[in-house]
């Protein structure tokens, strides 16, 4: 197969979530509404409590990858639940894709719509709070985006790997991950005021060493990207590997059919 | 090429839920399509027609039982054979917010097609099967018969060598039903091979090369359907309501008529085509008043009274 069929599988799912985002004004909700209450709240949370730059940073940096993180996650994870909802899995499983066409096809709108929030929100906050997201250069908002885009797409395969694994209403129990990440990775206070159990599980997720690195352009201080990098890629690597098993699973237990009822 | 379309072999699938216990939906199918066929699977609902079409397609995997789909073990090619069959599943289903043209295009693409390749792709099942006309119709707004249509020019895509319908005209009035299976004579004479599932026995009579029946999980007949019929005895069934003298032993030895019961007022033949017999069992009758004349297709009730015994 040429590159461009090759290429075509990965994109065909980035091609129906575009065209199924197009037409739910819900969407709006998604990339407009939802991310500015964030940030809005935030934001004015800083000024009611009268903290420094320092902390409007910090919090407003928090705001904004927990929103990037679930505009994307939720891109890796509709490829799946489109899927169920319209009871078309069977048309897609009997296709000779893999399950990284379908995850990092997805990823690809998601990454389009996350960087999309993060411009508005970076124009807005530099209006309404002064606050320049874009400090410490193109680099390192890339490679901070690219961080939260990883986690994302590991959650959103969690939410796959859970459906296809317990049945249509277990996305609920996946979804949590994302309020787990907000608890401990240091969205909104930094991860050492944790108590220590939870200091643990906040160092084995990548966001936290992300969020270090890109908090360093404002407030000094240290951050071990290259341990992030490696535990997104193994995480990356680790949930393909689980989604290959339960799609695999799916097919010998029955419950791949059993989603497009 | 003149492999077989699907080569099984003692095939079993259980299911296994939390609550209930496992239960055994095939036991043990082994048959054989040849390429170019088309091939009925005949049952009544719950008997595993969808099961054995989802193994066939590799959609779910066998407990049990080795299975060739045009010369590829199942377990070692899957890739390759997914490649080149395809379904057009019972109740079709797609993106409900993408048109006709849009689904098509999603699909293409996830069989590897681009460019120029994919739009012929497209354009040309469009063209077969008559969608060009609401090639801008979102999925939720096309009617049951059109969205059969599309899933059989969407199982069409990649131009399939073995092609798998399950229950292709359920849910469609008699004309669309007729279209539908007009489409399928189409499809199989390119040279495709063809596995569909029906509880409707006419259909598979005149759709079908041979027939195999299913009855909880178990192929109970294999055979073309006229041998079928003629092994089973199974045909049309004329039932005559009258009064009067009838002499009916003439009947009972007349090659075209299978069987005569008969009780006082009431005689039930059953015929090879009525076409042919009516004309000879009506005129024992002409000294009778007749009082009502049926004439009924056998059914599968008939089939699977006749198997259970
Ligand atoms: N994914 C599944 N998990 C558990 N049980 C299933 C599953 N799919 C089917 N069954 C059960 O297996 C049996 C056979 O189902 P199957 O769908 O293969 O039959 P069918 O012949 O296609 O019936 P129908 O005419 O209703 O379509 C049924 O009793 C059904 O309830
Ligand atoms: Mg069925």
């Amino acid at each position: 197969m040429s590159w461009r069929g090759e290429l075509n599988k990965y994109l065909a799912s980035a091609y129906k979530n575009w065209l199924i985002a197009k037409r739910n004004v819900f969407t709006l909700f998604e990339l407009f509404f939802w991310p500015m209450i964030s940030l809005l709240s935030i934001g004015l949370l800083t000024r009611f409590l009268q903290v420094g730059p320092d902390m409007v940073s910090f919090l407003l940096v928090g705001a904004i990858a927990l929103t990037i993180l679930q505009v994307a996650q939720i891109d890796v994870a509709y490829v799946l639940l489109f899927d169920m909802w319209s009871k078309s899995i069977k048309n897609t499983f009997i296709a000779p894709v893999e399950s990284y066409h379908l995850v990092f096809g997805a990823l690809v709108f998601g990454i389009v719509r996350g960087s999309f929030v993060f411009a508005i929100l970076a124009v807005v906050s530099r209006y309404l709070f002064g606050f320049d997201f874009l400090a410490g250069g193109p680099l390192m908002v890339a490679i901070f985006l690219s961080g939260v885009f990883a986690v994302a797409a590991v959650i959103g395969m969690t939410v796959c790997i859970s459906i296809l694994t317990f049945g249509q209403k277990a996305d609920v129990a996946a979804w949590s991950l994302s309020g787990l990440i907000l608890l401990v990775s240091g969205i909104y206070y930094p991860v050492d005021v944790l108590p220590y159990a939870l200091q643990v599980v906040a160092k084995a997720i990548p966001l936290t060493y992300f969020l270090e690195y890109y908090r360093s352009a404002y407030i000094p201080g240290s951050y071990n990207l290259a341990l992030g990098a490696t535990l997104a890629a193994a995480y990356l690597i680790l949930g393909l590997i689980l989604l290959q098993i339960s799609i695999e699973r799916a097919r010998r237990t029955g419950i791949l059919l059993r989603l497009s009822e | 090429m003149d492999v077989p379309a699907i080569e099984a072999q003692g095939l079993c699938k259980s299911y296994k839920s939390f609550r209930r216990p496992r239960s055994v939906v095939l036991k043990d199918i082994s048959l054989k399509i040849e390429p170019g066929e088309i091939f009925g699977l005949l049952g009544p609902n719950g008997s595993g027609k969808t099961t054995l079409i989802s193994i066939f397609s590799t959609l779910i995997y066998p407990d049990r039982g080795r299975l060739k789909v045009l010369g590829l073990d199942s377990r070692k090619s899957r890739d390759a054979i997914r490649k080149v069959i395809n379904i057009s599943t019972a109740k079709p289903n797609f993106p409900w917010s993408l048109t006709v043209r849009e689904n098509l295009r999603h699909y293409a693409m996830l069989y590897g097609m681009y460019g120029p390749e994919l739009s012929r792709a497209v354009a040309d099942v469009m063209d077969a099967f008559a969608l060009e006309e609401y090639r801008d119709v979102t999925f939720e707004d096309l009617s049951t018969g059109l969205k059969q249509r599309l899933a059989l020019a969407k199982a069409m895509l990649n131009r399939p060598k073995l092609l798998f319908l399950d229950e292709p005209t359920t849910g469609l009035d008699p004309e669309m039903a007729n279209k539908t299976r007009q489409l399928v004579r189409s499809i199989h004479e390119d040279g495709i091979s063809v596995v569909l599932s029906t509880h409707y026995m006419p259909e598979a009579e005149v759709l079908c090369d041979r027939i195999a029946f299913l009855r909880k999980g178990v192929v109970v007949a294999l055979d073309t359907p006229q041998n079928l019929k003629g092994h089973l005895r199974l045909g049309e069934r004329v039932v005559i309501v009258y009064e009067g003298p009838a002499d009916l032993s003439r009947l009972k030895e007349d090659p075209g008529i299978m069987s005569v019961k008969s009780e006082p007022g009431r005689a039930e033949f059953v015929v090879d085509k009525s076409s042919e017999s009516l004309d000879r069992i009506v005129k024992q009758f002409s000294k009778a008043r007749i009082k009502d004349i049926a004439v009924k297709e056998p059914d599968l009730e008939d089939v699977f009274l006749e198997l259970a015994r």
